[in-house]
């Protein structure tokens, strides 16, 4: 229900109640009046009757009763609603009725009932409510068609503002440039998101700077502590002290996986920022092959039957090597780490896709979830968990498909990269596509 | 041990991690020449011969690729190893296309970089003629063959590479995380690789030992292994 139907409504409601009311109003007012105004022609006739017969102008009982209903037994007095029957018509016509005792010279008394009908007034009240009836059917389609026309013309500013918020993306850097439409509150709404987003963007930008910079400037002493400590351990004095070289060890190893989680984050960064411009044509099969030979010995220590299968060769992909290589290595990785002893890893390449398969454990959670920053299966391991995350923002960057399937009985897990139908000449079009 | 008097020049910008690169390769037996700019850089390579320059990608002063074109428009014969940040993923490859031998990653293994540097000047000063003996060990790395006092030592490529990186620290004490990268290229995450270290390491000292020589590989408890001089 938009904003118009709903205020509408509530108009509508309101002008029901006050038609409704109106009308009883209306229809009581009238009844009484008219009433009124035949009780008052009957008591005027009335009141001629009995000028008439204290003038003694009146003819006999007898005569009068050819004109008027008279009898000679009492009748109750006053005014009644009766019903009659209309002769021409054939039809029970509701009257007003009067009766009143005359007396007429010479005859003793005699009560009068004077009547007249009401049908006029039960066809004007008709008439009375047919147009109030109408009138509120035509304030309903009006206030329908009036609603439709508003939305259509004074809410399309508020409509524009809202598609260009629903595509809004800030990684393209660049503020909303909302227009100014004539009326006050949408043009005040743009106005406000307008500086809204030029703050986002500011402060955006200055957040990109400050991470870029910082991890430049911690690259350097992270190299320089790896290096020490490396020459440290070499120092004689540590092999003479049984317990101190693990302890340097540690340090050593603890540096690496600052380096390495450096390495990550700087990576993902890069890649939300856009720095890896240019992409060039990539043998996907060829890099596939050669990064599952340099890991063959990481599964022979783990015991896993491992296959590779190459449909079609060669596979060409538009993209910069660098993030060819660690997608490939991101995903053959977390095939190992998420693996068992003794179970198998299956990577399978066409010209379409991309799968990496894996024996495992069944994860519990959420499998969209698998693909966030710092997500472990198992805290205490060592890698910062970052390996699917790149993955992911590799394929965003490319356009490519990703999704995750588990099957077997939740014994196997498939990460699936859908590259895009194209390569070679089409290539360009599919990337700009994805920018 | 470094052939003799090999000449290095080391130019990089931070002090620290320059000492401890410099201690690391004159451990090894080279010269070491350090520049901490451009403009040092450049005066050493027009006044002196190096056999290999390491060359830091990111001076304050310039840009060590200019430094790598002044060195290949002297015609200079010295092998040039590409140190470089990360992110700079594309200067590696520009150097490379310039004509430099070798990169490396920072931050990187002293271990790693010494096996570096002796591949790049075997193959420059020797055309990869060179022998390499330790103790009992002879190798020929053209032929890709372990001789044991004159016997053949059959190795798998694994075995062989492991036993190659040893021979270019000997008497360092290499890291378990070290030995996995360079096995395993640098993307692997060391705490995955220790059980295949393990094995290959085991499987060449059994070999070895079957040859007769034994204790050359000494695990250091915690940290490592180490190609002993005794």
């Amino acid at each position: 229900m938009n904003l118009l139907t709903a205020t509408t409504r509530y108009y509508l409601l309101l002008a029901l109640f006050l038609f409704v009311g109106g009308s009883l109003g209306l229809y009581h007012g009238i009844n009484w009046a008219l009433r009124t105004e035949v009780g008052e022609q009957l008591a005027d006739r009335r009141r001629e009757l009995l000028a008439k017969a204290q003038a003694n102008e009146l003819p006999s009982v007898s005569q009068l009763a050819i004109l008027l209903d008279i009898s000679r037994t009492p009748r109750p007095l006053g005014f009644r609603d009766t019903v009659l029957l209309d002769r021409t018509e054939n039809e029970m016509v509701p009257h007003r009725q009067l009766t009143f005792p005359l007396v007429v010279r010479g005859e003793g008394p005699v009560w009068v009932s004077l009547r007249k009908s009401l049908v006029e007034t039960e066809d004007l009240l008709g008439v009375v409510l047919a147009v109030m009836v109408a009138v509120l059917a035509l304030l309903l389609a009006g206030m329908v068609g009036l609603n439709r026309w508003l939305s259509a013309r004074l809410w399309a500013p508020f409509r524009h503002t809202l598609a260009a918020l629903r595509g809004y993306n800030l990684q393209q850097h660049q503020p909303l440039a909302l227009p100014a439409p004539a009326v006050a509150e949408f043009a005040e709404l743009n106005q406000a998101l307008n500086g809204f987003s030029q703050r986002l963007v500011a402060d955006y930008q200055s957040l990109r700077e400050f991470t870029a910079n910082a991890a430049h400037e911690t690259q350097t002493p992270l190299a320089i502590m790896q290096a020490q400590l490396e020459q440290l351990l070499q120092v004689p004095a540590l092999a003479e002290d049984p317990a101190a070289a693990p302890l340097v060890a540690d340090l050593y190893r603890g540096t690496l996986r600052l380096s390495r989680l450096h390495q990550a984050l700087s990576l993902l960064s890069k890649i939300e920022n856009r720095q890896f411009a240019e992409a060039q044509p990539v043998r996907l099969d060829e890099l596939l092959t050669e990064r599952m030979a340099q890991l063959e010995p990481l599964f022979d220590a783990r015991e896993l039957r491992y296959g590779l299968d190459i449909a079609q060769a060669p596979v060409v992909v538009l993209m910069h090597p660098g993030l060819a290589d660690s997608l490939l290595q991101n995903l053959l990785q977390n095939a190992v780490r998420h693996n068992v002893r003794g179970g198998a890893l299956m990577a399978t390449l066409t010209r379409h896709e991309l799968k990496v398969s894996n024996t495992g454990p069944a994860t519990p959670g959420d499998p969209a979830r698998f693909f966030e920053r710092f997500r472990k299966h198992n805290a205490a391991s060592d890698s910062p968990g970052l390996g699917l995350s790149i993955v992911q923002q590799i394929c965003a960057h490319y356009g490519f498909g990703l999704s995750y399937k588990l099957t077997e009985h939740g014994t196997r897990h498939t990460l699936r990269v859908t590259l895009p139908a194209a390569v070679g000449t089409a290539a360009p079009a599919v990337l700009s596509a994805s920018d | 041990m470094a052939p003799l008097f090999m000449k290095i020049l080391l130019v990089e910008d931070e002090a620290a991690l320059r000492t401890a690169l410099a201690g690391s390769l004159r451990q090894n037996g080279y010269v070491v020449d350090e520049a901490a700019g451009f403009a040092q850089a450049h005066e050493k390579i027009e006044l002196y011969k190096y056999d290999c320059v390491l060359l830091d990608l990111t001076l304050p002063d310039g840009s060590g690729l200019d430094l790598l074109r002044a060195l290949k428009a002297e015609g200079s014969a010295a092998g040039v190893l590409i140190i470089t940040a990360r992110d700079a993923l594309d200067d590696k490859i520009a150097g490379l296309d310039l004509g430099a031998d070798d990169y490396l990653i920072k931050p990187f293994h002293l271990s790693e970089l010494n096996a570096r540097v002796r591949a790049i000047i075997r193959r420059r000063q020797f055309n990869g003629q060179q022998q390499i003996t330790f103790r009992d060990l002879l190798v020929l790395p053209e032929l890709a063959e372990v001789h044991v006092r004159g016997e053949l030592l059959v190795l798998t490529k694994k075995e062989y590479d492991l036993l190659l990186y040893l021979l270019a620290n000997p008497g360092r004490v290499l890291t378990k995380e070290a030995i996995a990268e360079h096995l395993c290229g640098d993307a692997v995450d060391a705490a995955d690789s220790f059980d295949f270290i393990y094995t290959h390491l085991k499987n060449l000292r059994k070999k070895l030992q079957e040859k007769g020589v034994e204790n050359y590989i000494r695990t250091m408890y915690g940290v490592g292994y180490k190609l002993s001089h005794e």
